[in-house]
């Protein structure tokens, strides 16, 4: 049955690399939601809307980065317990978002989706934490035993993926706003 | 490890992560297109709708809201006698915050001479810290107490700005952000009425 870890692996770096490039696509958006978990006083006023959309970028780029990694690397199985920290920090985001600011856009997905901080959106993070502990089982080496020419191959299919989300993520944003 | 037959008749072993990250990468492509369609959907959806245009020169509705400051809450009549701009507006969306900045700053110029400004905000006022803009705006700021207020102004989406007449009649309603535009739907709360402006331009060819 290894089949379902290396599948809940496959579904995690995918979603990493849709979300990460949509939040890259809309970076103004995604600031707003971190400017919510920014307690008042930590930056100083003057500097809170560059501070914010700094961390909203490299957040959203380390995503998209973990998501390639995962998905080309399969055999380093520390990124797996990489990606269930980030899962679980996802839990802990949409908890405290539940909490604070119930029913605000979490802007999980930029443009592309209207996602908010609502109970669904805790059901999905534990779903995502859930496929987060699957990903971690051991599979036998020989699953997952890619050649270097498999692992580019697949690593360029990522950026092609996560260029046309966010070109897509671009495109609705716009359009949206029109 | 599947067997597997290449186009020039070798048969090579792909590992399952493999042929299962092919299909993985399809399904999110996939999904993307169906995401697109579905959010295009809306936003037709959204432009098909009686909204915004038959809005325009109906009757404002009168309405409570809790000014941010002193919560208190207060009574908007649509009918104030002055020109009215109310901007819809939420302190987490970029877009609202240059609005707020750019109407603070038309205000400030005096480029609106007698026009009640009112920033409305569905959030409730704990949320305004998030935003440096809307916390240090001189214009006075809202909170509105009813969901109704936004419907009633076809305000889903934010930021929009509404330009009201003296008489408490819609002249002009849209998203707009830059100074320009601020000031271009202002003009439509001093015009005349639109039955006036027929009249005028009647009396004007019949003077000719």
């Amino acid at each position: 049955m290894y089949v379902i870890p290396l599948a809940a692996k496959l579904a995690l770096a995918l979603t990493l690399i849709a979300a990460g490039s949509a939040k890259l696509a809309d970076t103004r958006g995604f600031a707003s939601t971190v400017r919510l978990f920014v307690p008042p006083g930590l930056v100083p006023a003057t500097r809170t809307v560059p501070v914010t959309r700094a961390v909203a970028g490299v957040m959203a780029a380390g995503e998209l980065a973990a998501g390639c990694a995962s998905l080309a690397v399969p055999r380093a199985g520390w990124l797996n317990w990489l990606v269930l920290g980030l899962a679980t920090l996802f839990i802990v985001i949409s908890v405290v978002g539940y909490a604070r600011y119930r029913d605000r856009s979490c802007n999980c997905f930029g443009g592309l989706s209207r996602r908010k901080f609502d109970r669904r959106g805790i059901a999905r993070s534990l779903l995502i934490g859930a496929g987060g502990v699957v990903a971690t089982l051991p599979v036998p080496a020989s699953a997952v035993r890619l050649s270097a020419a498999d692992a580019i191959l697949l690593l360029a299919a990522a950026a092609l993926a996560a260029c046309a989300t966010f070109a897509a993520a671009k495109a609705v944003a716009a359009v949206s706003s029109a | 490890m599947i067997p597997a037959t290449s186009a020039i008749g070798l048969t090579m072993v792909v590992p399952v992560y493999l042929e299962m990250a092919q299909w993985a990468l399809l399904l999110l492509l996939g999904l993307l297109v169906i995401v697109m369609f579905r959010q295009l959907g809306r936003l037709f959806n959204r432009e098909s709708r009686p909204g915004r245009a038959t809005l325009v020169d109906t009757m404002a509705p009168d309405f409570s809201y809790l000014r941010v400051g002193d919560n208190r809450e207060l009574e908007f009549p649509a009918a104030s006698g002055q020109p009215t701009l109310i901007a819809f507006v939420d302190p987490t969306c970029p877009s609202c915050e240059e609005l707020v900045a750019n109407l603070g700053e038309v205000a400030a110029a005096g480029e609106l001479p007698g026009f009640r400004i009112l920033l409305l905000t569905a959030d409730p006022p704990s949320y305004l810290h998030i935003s440096e803009t809307f916390k240090s705006t001189r214009l006075e700021l809202g909170a509105m107490t009813s969901r109704e207020t936004r419907a009633a102004f076809d305000a889903a989406t934010t930021p929009l700005l509404v330009a009201i007449d003296p008489g408490g009649l819609i002249r002009a309603s849209d998203h707009v952000r830059s100074r320009g535009e601020i000031l271009g739907l202002s003009r439509a709360a001093t015009l005349p009425p639109a039955d006036s402006m027929i009249e005028l331009k009647a009396v004007a060819s019949a003077a000719e």
